[in-house]
């Protein structure tokens, strides 16, 4: 058991503890987000303002090289990355108004644009980070200040969430008529982008720029499978991001494997697990 | 005794379209109406014609570019807020595999009124119970929305509408997706609404058999209103005039005979402007 080797280890677990309790924060930001991603159909924009996140690497990683000496502080980085991650969310949202077609194309230009952008700045910037871990995810760029960061912005995410649950619930369920009640539906969707942005910059370090977007479509797509009613959908939407980051980190230290790839092969188990529960779930109904 | 709606030469159009010359391209153009409280009107017209518009100026989620619209005597906002309009959406909008169950639904509407910390208070409760039981709905209150046949799913949305004891019932193409029987069954509800509630229900809809069930007066709109007035009013020539070449489309399997058509009882407001192709 590499695991409990590991945690013990006077010398390594100052290293890994962080990645476990900002794991943990991450479990709970995105398990609540991602019901909504799955419901709403946002995955590809969560794509688009993932990937946006790695232009903000090279650009904070660039301009740390050129000098700019408050750039090097990781709170610097967070705002840069997540101001390029609302960039991206706002044009995707400003763009997805106009219709399905042209959002498609334009996240798919945001896409490319932001990952060609941030590897060509990380270059040029020599930061001797490699950029696999920025891509895939590294426990060891995880330090407290990321962690307490991550519960700061996770706590805070969560009480918005809880403030605009109404709204944002039947937003989410019937659009235009939620409109016709008084609801901005602009504002929601541009607030559910400004908190998709948030739990990406948050998640990026852990669970790598290509793979957060796991995190903010397996748990609740798994959960709708498996869950009956809304309360169970959100518990077992914590529970399956929970299962994720933990194992992911166990699997990570048993076989030394990248930590976000390992996250995304649990979650996608759950996943499995939860579409076998709805089909065995819908064949019972058949025969009864 | 305010009418329950007083449209006054309602023009609208939406920014950026236009026409084959370049002028601005009207939506809706100089549209008069007035419902009386109580009166249940149709709202009839093709896709296109401007029925969507008229409904979203009456809830006041657009504002009229001239003219003017009063609910019950008040600007459509302040009607809305004032809970006095009661708006049942094309259902085919909602997001079913939200994992909520009917009586959530229909409570959507009165949670918004809620203070984030606060719970839902014993009244707005009751309203809610009071509204799944107007419809008949509380067999399957508790089931998911997901679950729900198209006609059940309807008297839910129905439900969620009334929830605030409104005075004036909004329904936007009501019968889509719903089989003849269910449509039987609506009509029925709407009726029983109408009676024991005095409400006014106006219903919008591109399908003559919907306005017709649901109607005492029918008036048809495609961008300027042609006609209003009872249905018997309703002939061949006028609807091929509204709907220009989609006649079939609106009588499916109903024969159209031209020849046999009735006079116009209906007193029409404005003739149409463009000359028939």
């Amino acid at each position: 058991m590499n695991t409990i080797r590991y945690l013990s280890d006077p010398t390594l677990a100052p290293l890994l503890w962080p990645a476990i309790v900002t794991g943990l924060a991450i479990a709970a930001l995105c398990s609540l987000l991602s019901v909504l991603v799955a419901i709403k159909r946002l995955a590809f924009i969560g794509q688009g303002i993932s990937h946006a996140a790695f232009g903000g690497v090279g650009v904070a990683a660039y301009g740390a090289s050129l000098g700019a000496a408050f750039l090097a502080s990781p709170l610097a980085q967070f705002g840069v990355v997540f101001l390029f991650c609302l960039g991206a969310a706002v044009v995707i949202g400003m763009l997805t108004s106009r219709g399905k077609t042209e959002a498609d194309t334009a996240i798919g230009i945001v896409l490319v644009l932001a990952m060609g952008v941030g590897a060509i700045l990380l270059r040029l910037a020599r930061s001797g980070v490699a950029v696999e871990s920025f891509l895939f995810g590294d426990i060891f760029m995880v330090d407290w200040t990321d962690a307490i960061t991550a519960w700061v912005v996770a706590l805070l995410v969560l009480g918005v969430l809880w403030w605009v649950r109404r709204p944002l619930m039947f937003w989410a369920f019937d659009e235009p008529a939620a409109g016709a009640w008084g609801v901005h539906r602009r504002g929601m969707q541009l607030l559910l982008l400004c908190l998709l942005a948030l739990a990406t910059v948050t998640a990026m370090k852990l669970a790598g720029v290509i793979l957060t977007t796991a995190m903010l479509v397996l748990p609740g797509a798994s959960a709708l499978r498996a869950g009956r009613r809304l309360g169970g959908v959100l518990v077992l939407a914590c529970v399956v991001a929970l299962a994720g980051v933990l194992g992911g980190l166990v699997l990570s230290f048993e076989l030394d494997w990248a930590s976000g790839p390992s996250i995304v092969v649990v979650l996608s188990a759950a996943f499995a697990l939860a579409r076998l529960i709805e089909l065995v779930r819908a064949r019972r109904r058949n025969f009864a | 005794m305010p009418p329950a709606l007083e449209y006054d030469h309602v023009t609208f159009g939406y920014p950026g379209q236009r026409d084959e010359a370049g002028r601005p391209r009207l939506a809706l153009d100089g549209v008069t109406l007035s419902v009386k409280q109580g009166e249940r009107l149709g709202i009839l017209g093709p896709n296109g014609g401007g029925k969507s518009t008229l409904l979203k100026l009456t809830l006041g989620l657009l504002r009229e570019q001239k003219g003017s619209i009063r609910v019950f005597g008040q600007s459509p906002v302040g009607a809305r807020r004032a809970g006095l309009i009661g708006y049942v959406p094309q259902r085919l909008e909602a997001e079913l595999a939200f994992p909520i169950t009917a009586r959530q639904a229909v409570a959507m509407p009165a949670a918004l009124r809620v203070a984030p910390w606060r719970g839902m208070s014993a009244e707005q409760s009751h309203a809610v119970e009071e509204a799944i039981a107007l419809v008949g709905a509380e067999s399957f209150a508790g089931a998911r929305v997901g679950e729900l046949s198209g006609g059940q799913l309807q008297r839910v949305m129905i439900a969620r509408a009334l929830a605030s004891r409104p005075r004036l019932l909004l329904l936007d193409e009501p019968t889509v997706g719903i089989d003849p029987a269910g449509q039987q069954q609506f009509s029925r509800l709407l009726a029983r609404l109408h009676e024991t509630l005095g409400l006014t229900v106006v219903v919008v809809s591109h399908d003559i058999r919907t306005v017709a069930l649901a109607s005492d007066t029918i008036a048809c709109l495609s961008r300027t209103l042609h006609s209003h007035g009872a249905p018997e009013g309703l002939t061949p020539q006028l609807l091929a005039d509204v709907f220009r070449h989609d006649v079939a489309a609106i009588f499916g399997d109903v024969h159209v005979d031209a020849h046999d058509a009735k006079a116009c009882k209906g007193h029409t407001h404005a003739p149409p402007k463009e000359p028939r192709a």
